[in-house]
Parts: structure tokens; C-alpha cells; sequence
């Protein structure tokens, strides 16, 4: 069910500016938060980027060629922070979901 | 990432702290390196820091500062000596050198507690919420 009012005050306020031109108020909401939710899980990728910058530090750092130590340490806690971070978001949309099923038919 | 910026803006102050720790390492073990006449004196290096965009540090240069003459020794006895017996040696302020140590080492540690001080403060955000 839809509340009118409400809707069309959603509907021109919208979350992400590349959002497409909604065809009815009650779709533009879901369709600027897709938009900002796909840009977190894009968030995944330079994840992925963080742990191979820290691992070939380690190997500089194990064979002796890195010039900072602090290089290694600090590309290793930003890639556990990502870790974490990726983990809040799993566990968040998980809950989300869990909620939403849990609704009555 | 610039989710995590307050880490990556400390690590670039680490590496300049650094790398003002390697020039004054350099100029303290050069105290006493000997030139002949003919050469300049061996010159201390500053390390000119310069702020970069968006945050952070960056080494900008080096500098050589310093008299190029030096202080002429008697040194007969020294391989490098020339005809009148001289060799040259590097003024370098120790108590200066020394004291640029402590604000390298300083300032580099001071750079780490903010790194490790924002790690808390990202994993303090992510623990919101949690059960």
C-alpha cells in the first residue's frame, strides 16, 4: 500500500544525483537507493585491492627491499578496517532481510 | 582509500619523518669525513617538506646547507693533505643535528598515534549497531 503524500515528498528528494527520471513516485525512492547501495558493494573490489597492496609489501618487507616499515603496517590495518567494514555491511543486509521475511504474509 | 583518509594523510607525514631521520643520520656520520683543498667541504642536507593536495606531506627536495669552506685542518699526516698540509672539514652543528633528531623521532611518533588512534576511532564506527 502506498501513502500518496508521502511518496510524492520522496520522490523529489532524491538520494543519488544520477538517478534516472522516475516514471512514478513510489519507485523513485527504490531506484536512487539501488543506486547508492551498488556503489558499497562496488566498495568490495578496492577490498580486494587493499589485501594484494598489503601482501606485496610483506613480500618487499620479507626479502628486505621496503624503504618504510610503516608502509606494510598501515596497508595491512587498512585492508583488516576493509575486512571489518565489508563484514558490518553483510551482517546489516542479512538483518535487513531476516526482518523483511519475517514480516506476515 | 579515502574511506580511511586520517591513515593514508599519517602515513605520508611518516615517510617524510623518515626520511628527515636518513639525511640527519647522514649528516651526524659525516662529521668527520676529510676532503682535500681542492673539494668542498662535505655540506649538511635538509630535507624541504612541502604540503600536497588534499592532505598530506611530501618531500619537496633536498637541500645543502652549510659553509662549502669548511674548516681547514693541519693534518700533515692525512693522505688527502695538500702542499701547505690541510684538509678540509665539514661544519655541521652536532647540537643542532642532535636536536633535529628528537623532533624527527618525534614527529614520527606522533605520526604512528594518529594512525593508530584513527584505526580505533573507524572500528569504533563499525561496532555501532553491533550486538
Amino acid at each position: 500500500m502506498s501513502v500518496p503524500s508521502i511518496a510524492g515528498i520522496s520522490g523529489t528528494v532524491p538520494l543519488a544525483p544520477s538517478a534516472p527520471t522516475t516514471p512514478a513516485t513510489g519507485t523513485g525512492t527504490a531506484t536512487a537507493s539501488g543506486a547508492a547501495f551498488a556503489d558499497v558493494l562496488g566498495g568490495i573490489d578496492q577490498l580486494q585491492q587493499l589485501q594484494s597492496t598489503a601482501d606485496g609489501l610483506a613480500v618487499q618487507a620479507v626479502t628486505g627491499q621496503l624503504d618504510d616499515v610503516h608502509d606494510y603496517t598501515i596497508a595491512a590495518t587498512q585492508a583488516s578496517l576493509a575486512v571489518e567494514l565489508t563484514a558490518a555491511i553483510r551482517n546489516k543486509a542479512v538483518d535487513a532481510f531476516n526482518e523483511i521475511m519475517r514480516m506476515p504474509a | 582509500m579515502t574511506t580511511f583518509g586520517a591513515i593514508g594523510i599519517a602515513a605520508t607525514g611518516l615517510t617524510v619523518h623518515r626520511r628527515w631521520l636518513d639525511a640527519i643520520s647522514d649528516n651526524v656520520s659525516n662529521a668527520n669525513t676529510a676532503r682535500s683543498t681542492a673539494e668542498d667541504a662535505f655540506q649538511a642536507r635538509y630535507i624541504v617538506a612541502r604540503e600536497m593536495e588534499g592532505g598530506g606531506v611530501q618531500v619537496a627536495g633536498a637541500l645543502l646547507s652549510g659553509d662549502t669552506e669548511g674548516r681547514v685542518v693541519y693534518e700533515p699526516d692525512n693522505p688527502l693533505a695538500d702542499e701547505d698540509g690541510n684538509v678540509r672539514y665539514p661544519e655541521i652543528d652536532m647540537a643542532s643535528q642532535l636536536t633535529q633528531l628528537i623532533m624527527a623521532q618525534r614527529g614520527y611518533q606522533a605520526n604512528a598515534a594518529v594512525v593508530d588512534r584513527a584505526k580505533e576511532a573507524y572500528q569504533a564506527a563499525l561496532a555501532i549497531g553491533q550486538r
